[in-house]
């Protein structure tokens, strides 16, 4: 491989790296709020508000019923609203926020949703607020399962971020699309699949050894 | 302590309403152990909630301490639910938290300083004996061992009433009596008033000062546990009993087929009950003496409720009519309940 295909991986991995990290971190932040008003918004659950709750819930599921590529050319004058431009890596991490947060979302609450109704009634029962039953109880005690939700968001925005090409995002996808497709050149795609299973593992395997780093209920 | 005044509870959902709680008034003492006994669907677990308003009764009051729990505003309920603690059938611990860490929970959300919360959860741990288990976390710890963690973390924001649901249902006999020794323990050293629920009449004979028997979201039965025990006046009461104090005849005996009525050297066989202090008594022998008939025990079975010793004997008593009679009219005046169940042919 010559030393500006080299240098061209570097710099998708980097891409890669930025796009992946950014709209991770947004997406949690976004996602985790709105599990936790999912869950507790649910029937039977500390502040149970069907019409919160089904609101919510339909928007998240419009959000997620759309497919990603379709979506990140939909949001293109949200993209261009947020981050004054509609094309570039930093452009791709809106559309892939937007799509990961309902995502995330779902995950939390599926994983705060374990959390036996009993605890949370315990808790209660001791004079708990309902934001002492959320930080004190609900979160600590799903931890590890909402670890093992945030891992899956990760590996599925890698995924996702190889359509960013399609906005001039960059990254692993496109330059294996770019060059290894388009341009036949077979070494170039083989390197990207390889870095990609490689990262993928190593994210995959880093929030198995977290979740079971925290998980004390199978001790 | 607690008074819970025609209180009903009804749930709405769309295949009808479900009238769990229909009219139930009660009184716990202060420092009593007042137990709630019924079947699965009864109501008992309705009512326990009723107490610290884990559930909203739909009409009716509940007053603890002379607080009117139905009218607190919300800051208030929470710092009365301060001071009524709760025991589960599933311990409901935190398994994130550590043995330490879960009974500081309740002092960390009142807002004790680390170091006050250290000295009152250390005690703790020592009164439920799990002082060298202060690191485990529940998982690591068996039944019995969670519910004490469950009594200690009840007991850290000293609370005047303990809410037992079913405590000990899903525990062994053997850790079952050990909890309810510390139970028994705890409401003398701290004066401490307790509600049950349960289905289990063992838990009621151990350590209840009263008992309350609900069906079908009512009580139907209510009084004393010894008064309970030895006179039942509903058929829920007398199944309850018999889950513990045998009521049948044996076997064998049934088996012979007993004549109601006097058969030709035919010896009568009664069932005596007794409680308390006549149990210590040789009413037996007194009876062979004075009267003379012969009396052979056939089957006998003596226990305890809560500390009161009470028995029943199944005996043959043989001789002539008259004397049987003379015999049986002395064991009324001793204070035994004398039952005549036939005579063996």
């Amino acid at each position: 491989m010559s030393p500006e295909i080299i240098r061209l991986l570097w710099q998708s991995c980097l891409e890669t790296f930025y796009m992946v990290t950014v709209s991770s971190l947004v997406s949690f932040a976004l996602g985790m709020p709105l599990g936790v008003l999912l869950t507790i918004t649910g029937k039977g659950h500390i502040k149970e508000n069907p019409k919160v709750n089904q609101g919510v819930g339909a928007v998240i599921n419009a959000i997620r019923s759309t497919p990603f590529i379709i979506l990140m050319v939909a949001i293109v004058p949200f993209t261009r609203w947020v981050v004054g431009s509609s094309i570039g890596t930093t452009a791709a991490i809106v559309p892939l926020t937007v799509s990961a947060t309902p995502f995330v979302a779902r995950i939390v609450e599926s994983s705060l949703k374990e959390v036996p109704h009993g605890v949370v009634e315990a808790a209660l029962s001791m004079g708990s607020t309902p934001l002492e039953v959320i930080y004190k109880v609900l979160l600590p005690e799903a931890l590890s399962g909402i670890i093992l939700g945030l891992t899956l968001t990760v590996v599925s925005l890698i995924g996702y971020s190889a359509m960013a090409g399609v906005i001039g995002g960059g990254g692993l996808g496109d330059l294996a699309i770019r060059y290894g497709y388009q341009r036949f050149e077979e070494k170039v795609m083989i390197a990207t699949v390889v870095i990609l299973i490689f990262i993928v593992q190593l994210v995959q395997s880093s929030g198995d050894f977290l979740s079971r780093k925290t998980d004390k209920s199978r001790l | 302590m607690i008074k819970i005044d025609n209180l009903t509870k009804t749930y709405t959902s769309k295949e009808g309403d479900i009238q769990a709680l229909k009219g139930v008034s009660l009184y716990v003492g202060r420092g009593r152990i007042f137990g709630v006994i019924g079947q699965s669907g009864a109501g008992k677990s309705t009512l326990i909630r009723c107490i610290n308003m884990l559930e909203r009764p739909t009409s009716g009051t509940v007053t603890v301490d002379g607080k009117d729990m139905g009218a607190l505003t919300g800051k208030e309920l929470l710092r009365a639910r301060q001071e009524i603690s709760m025991i589960f059938q599933h311990f409901n611990l935190l398994a994130s938290r550590t043995v330490f860490d879960n009974v500081a929970y309740p002092l960390e959300i009142q807002g004790l300083k680390k170091s006050a919360i250290t000295e009152r959860v250390l005690p703790l741990l020592e009164l439920v004996g799990l002082h060298e288990r202060a690191r485990y976390y529940p998982s690591q710890l068996s039944g019995g061992q969670k519910q004490r963690v469950g009594i200690a973390r009840a007991l850290a924001s000293r609370p005047k009433v303990l809410l037992c649901d079913e405590a000990t249902s899903a525990l062994d006999p053997q850790t079952t009596k050990s909890i309810l020794a510390l139970l028994k323990d705890i409401n003398k050293k701290f004066d401490l008033t307790i509600v049950l629920i349960t289905h289990e009449m063992i838990v009621i004979k151990e350590i209840c000062d009263k008992v309350a028997v609900i069906e079908n979201g009512r009580i139907v039965e209510e009084g004393g546990v010894l008064e309970v025990f030895t006179n039942p006046r509903t058929q829920t009461a007398r199944e309850f009993i018999g889950t513990v104090i045998s009521q049948h005849l044996p076997p064998f005996l049934s088996e012979i087929g007993l004549s109601p009525v006097p058969v030709d050297s035919g010896k009568l066989l009664v069932r005596l009950s007794f409680i308390g202090a006549s149990a210590g008594q040789p009413i037996l022998a007194g009876a062979i003496r004075a009267y003379n008939v012969d009396i052979s025990i056939i089957y006998g079975n003596i226990d305890s409720i809560k500390d009161t010793p009470f028995g029943t004997l199944i005996a043959e008593v043989s001789g002539k009519s008259d004397d049987i009679n003379s015999a049986l009219a002395y064991f009324g005046r001793q204070n035994l309940r004398v039952e005549v169940l036939g005579y063996v042919p």
